[in-house]
């Protein structure tokens, strides 16, 4: 009891727990402000897990949002690691989508692995340009990754592709904005007869799980976090504190352009005419509720995806789909209150604690 | 009924203990200096006395009334302005703006610009400190910001003016002229508390002098009855009137072993530095053509008033700030040319700032002794980081060097400054190869006496390993108790070189810029 007190008010030293908790206390305000409203609460919850898990179909539509979701969060906690606020997942995104759908009309061989490749270039040069500003110039990357989303938004949907790289058939096509479509060697393979699960998830966990191996166990990746915790002890440390803040910026990039690629390559097949996913944004939140850590913004990643998935069909019980919205926008604060109130919760897990129980040091053999 | 007065006050930062119950006062119509070294409580009494800082213990009156605690409008009302180091001026607004600001006329509720622009230029003629009051602040040199924030002072009634290190940022000339202006504000009645390190300004401007020392007040004495020979000492503890106890020179155990003192070994110079000159990152010259040479299994410690260019010497060898000149490590001229490099050449340092230099204060004790060494084994294994191997050296380190607490998951920033200084001693002297330089900055300011030892008997374990270190300190006790020689710095410049036996009037007039016969 003492000791589930104590990891109760220890969220800052435990993520995923600070992710869950806060994710469930989110679900309960937001099951509660439905109750409020008048609406049958349950009814709702229930038809969100059903549209959310109910069949291999609703399934296929979590997996999706969650793979894109769970590399945008990543995208921003890797650039939360060198100490950069990236803003310009959207952006990053966009590029990566308009990348993918590019390459992917070719007809080379391993069509799919090139557009994957292109939609990580062309995220990771865009995330690289503020990394850049902010060591060559000092401009603060949350200004720079914001006007970059829109220079992005209005070059691809504003120009490029209403202009150059507009389809240009005939028939059916014209009548759609957009580009061509891929080709069909270039789709995302579906796993699942029946839904639109695709390779996306296990590429997304599989990309998790490197960006994991790298942020935590490799020393590159203790690098960006010493540079992120103290740009000039790590300086001074001979670490390249600016070549760092680089790298990170331009995985963080690559990680939203590859989430842009999943969209066109495993649903869309063609950059569509109208193309705003808020992706990108959403990332951020999911990489707050996850504390900055993988696994964190996998559960995170998770339930974002399947309220996103099971909103849609809220609307039969009268509930408005914006709930997804609000339900994150709990989460995000219900993070952020631990630190609100961390002198208090420190001293509740004081008394919780007695000195005498503190666990003793773990010592590793050679 | 003096102008201001501070009576019995103590202020504590957690276990330190800044300010031990100092009372003083200003007349009307006096120039009182404060002087004393870094960290002697000079400021955090300024801030008592503004208001900013609420005293754990004493009074602050102005003009026989009672100031509430910690409260800056109260003090601002009371007629106390204060001109900090860090001026609080907007940039883009001009210089009668500023000095309205949040205080202006109004007419009709809109500022009424007419009269807050005659009221400023009035302040300032009345004065006599040339600024155009139309200019716009970010326009102006710093010389002029700090007049604005005097005139700003005046306007707003202050009749006891403080200023805190104001010469720091000025050229001579400017200086000059800051001290007449002060002078003459005394003249007009006013009263001014000076801060200050500087002893020649101090001896220039100041009616009565008082110097602190570790929170002490040691003497407070009129112009007449002291002279720069007698503040150096006081400041610097030579009287040894609140010494702490060192070993002296004559009970080390190893100055035998040396050769005794007086006696200059030169073991095969390991660093040579020939006539090194760099700038401060305000474009001023910091050093001018400094030369010295350290041999291996040699401290030499340097000595000087703070800001004489001992900063910057340290952050030249340590590849932190480019010079001209040559530096050389055992023969190799371009060791300094990154931090990287010179780290990679043998060289550890011990920064001023440790809390914004050597740590990162978010990433827990057993990452911050990797930091540096991070590549390498026992910290790595190829491009992995080897836990079990950084773990258990972060335990040797941590006992050894007894931080506390000793946890190595704990977080850097969660520790106090002296066990922050001792997990950084621990890295830099022990965490990696055995260094060849080390470049040790106030290595133990703000620690207490185990803590300090630890730091020294590391310092000492380098020598006997072999490696030379430059030790920058303003306690001379600590420079004789290390060194086996000190330089003095002044103004940029070398004014000397003794034994760490010298006298204290030897130092005492090094550091005052007069050149040694001896040296």
């Amino acid at each position: 009891m003492v000791e589930l007190r104590a990891r109760i008010f220890a969220p800052a030293r435990d993520p995923l727990w600070g992710a869950l908790l806060s994710l469930l206390a989110s679900l309960i305000l937001s099951f509660a402000a439905i109750a409020l409203s008048g609406r049958d609460a349950m009814a709702g919850f229930a038809d969100l897990a059903a549209g959310a898990f109910g069949g291999p179909g609703p399934l296929g539509e979590t997996a999706i949002k969650t793979s894109v979701l769970l590399l945008t969060g990543l995208s921003v906690a890797v650039a939360f690691s060198v100490g950069l606020f990236n803003i310009g997942a959207e952006g990053q995104l966009i590029w990566g989508a308009l990348a993918a759908a590019v390459v992917g009309r070719s007809q080379v061989p391993g069509v799919l692995l090139w557009s994957l490749l292109a939609a990580a270039l062309a995220g990771a040069l865009w995330g690289l340009l503020p990394g850049w500003l902010k060591v060559r110039r000092g401009v603060h990357e949350v200004i720079s990754t914001i006007l970059l989303n829109w220079i992005a938004i209005h070059l691809v949907h504003g120009w490029l592709i209403a202009g150059p790289l507009a389809a240009s058939g005939s028939g059916a096509e014209v009548s759609v904005a957009g580009t061509a479509p891929i080709a069909p060697a270039a789709w995302l393979p579906r796993l699942v007869a029946g839904s639109r699960l695709d390779a996306g998830l296990p590429l997304a966990l599989a990309i998790a799980l490197g960006v994991w191996l790298l942020t935590t166990r490799s020393v590159r990746g203790f690098e960006w976090r010493a540079v992120g915790a103290g740009r000039e002890a790590a300086q001074a440390s001979g670490i390249p504190a600016g070549r760092r803040i680089c790298e990170g910026m331009a995985l963080s990039g690559a990680l939203a352009g590859i989430a842009g690629a999943l969209l066109i390559l495993g649903t869309e097949h063609r950059y569509p005419g109208v193309f705003r996913t808020g992706y990108g944004f959403d990332g951020i939140a999911v990489a707050l509720v996850g504390g900055g850590t993988v696994w964190g913004s996998a559960l995170a990643a998770l339930v974002f995806g399947a309220l996103r998935a099971g909103a849609t069909r809220l609307q039969l019980v009268g509930i408005h789909p914006s709930f997804a919205e609000l339900t994150q926008g709990f989460a995000v604060l219900l993070v952020a209150a631990p630190r609100l109130f961390q002198p208090v919760l420190l001293r509740l897990r004081g008394r919780a604690l007695p000195p005498s129980s503190a666990p003793p040091i773990p010592t590793v053999q050679p | 009924m003096n102008a201001l007065e501070l009576s019995g006050i103590v202020k504590r930062f957690g276990e330190v203990l800044a300010v031990d119950g100092i009372s003083l006062s200003v007349a009307r119509g006096e120039v009182l200096a404060v002087v004393g070294e870094n960290g002697a409580g000079k400021s955090t009494l300024v801030s008592v006395a503004s208001g900013l800082l609420a005293p754990d213990a004493g009074e602050v009156r102005a003009f026989g009334r009672s100031l509430p605690p910690g409260d800056p409008r109260a003090a601002i009302d009371a007629g106390i302005g204060a001109v900090y180091q860090h001026f609080m001026l907007v940039g883009p607004l001009t210089v009668w703006e500023n000095a309205v600001l949040g205080r202006e006329p109004r007419r009709f509720g809109f500022i009424d610009r007419r009269r807050a622009r005659d009221e400023v230029a009035a302040a300032a003629q009345r004065f006599g400190l040339s600024v155009d009051i139309d200019a716009r602040v970010d326009q102006l040199g710093v010389a002029a910001q700090q007049r604005v924030e005097i005139v700003k002072q005046l306007w707003r009634g202050a009749r006891v003016l403080i200023v805190d290190e104001p010469t720091a940022v000025l050229s001579p000339p400017e200086s000059a002229q800051l001290l007449a202006t002060l002078r003459s504000l005394a003249a007009a009645g006013r009263s001014v508390l000076f801060i200050s390190h500087k002893l020649r300004e101090v001896l220039d401007v100041a009616d009565r002098i008082a110097v602190l020392r570790h929170g002490h007040l040691l003497q407070a004495t009129s112009r007449a009855e002291t002279d720069a020979r007698q503040l150096t000492s006081a400041i610097m503890g030579l009287s040894r009137v609140s010494g702490t106890p060192y070993e002296t020179p004559a009970a080390r155990s190893d100055s035998a072993r040396h050769g005794g003192h007086g006696e200059f070994r030169i073991v095969s110079p390991k660093l040579e530095v020939r006539e090194v000159v760099c700038r401060s990152d305000r474009g001023k010259l910091a050093l001018r053509g400094v030369s010295f040479r350290i041999g291996g299994g040699e401290i030499l410690g340097v000595a000087g008033v703070d800001g004489n260019g001992q900063a910057e010497l340290a952050e030249v060898l340590t590849g932190l700030r480019p010079a001209t000149g040559m530096v050389a490590l055992d023969g190799d001229p371009s060791f300094h040319r990154s931090p990287a490099a010179a780290r990679a050449a043998g060289v550890v340092h011990l920064p001023e700032d440790r809390r914004r230099r050597a740590l990162c204060l978010g990433l827990s004790i057993e990452e911050n002794l990797a930091l540096g060494n991070q590549r390498a084994p026992p910290y790595a294994r190829g491009a992995s980081i080897d836990f079990g191997g950084r773990r258990n050296k972060a335990l040797e380190l941590i006992r050894a060097f007894d931080v506390r607490p000793p946890d190595p998951r704990a977080r850097a920033g969660a520790l106090s400054g002296g066990n922050q200084q001792k997990l950084v001693a621990a890295r830099e002297l022990r965490g990696g190869a055995p260094p060849r330089l080390v470049v040790a900055v106030h290595p133990t300011r703000g620690l207490d006496e185990q803590a300090r030892q630890r730091v020294h008997e590391a310092l000492r374990a380098a020598r006997e390993a072999g490696a030379a270190a430059l030790l920058v300190s303003l306690d001379l006790d600590e420079l004789r108790a290390l060194c086996d020689r000190i330089l003095v710095l002044f103004d940029g410049r070398s004014t000397g070189e003794v034994p760490p036996d010298a006298s204290d009037e030897q130092l005492g007039s090094l550091m005052l810029g007069q050149e040694s016969a001896v040296g």
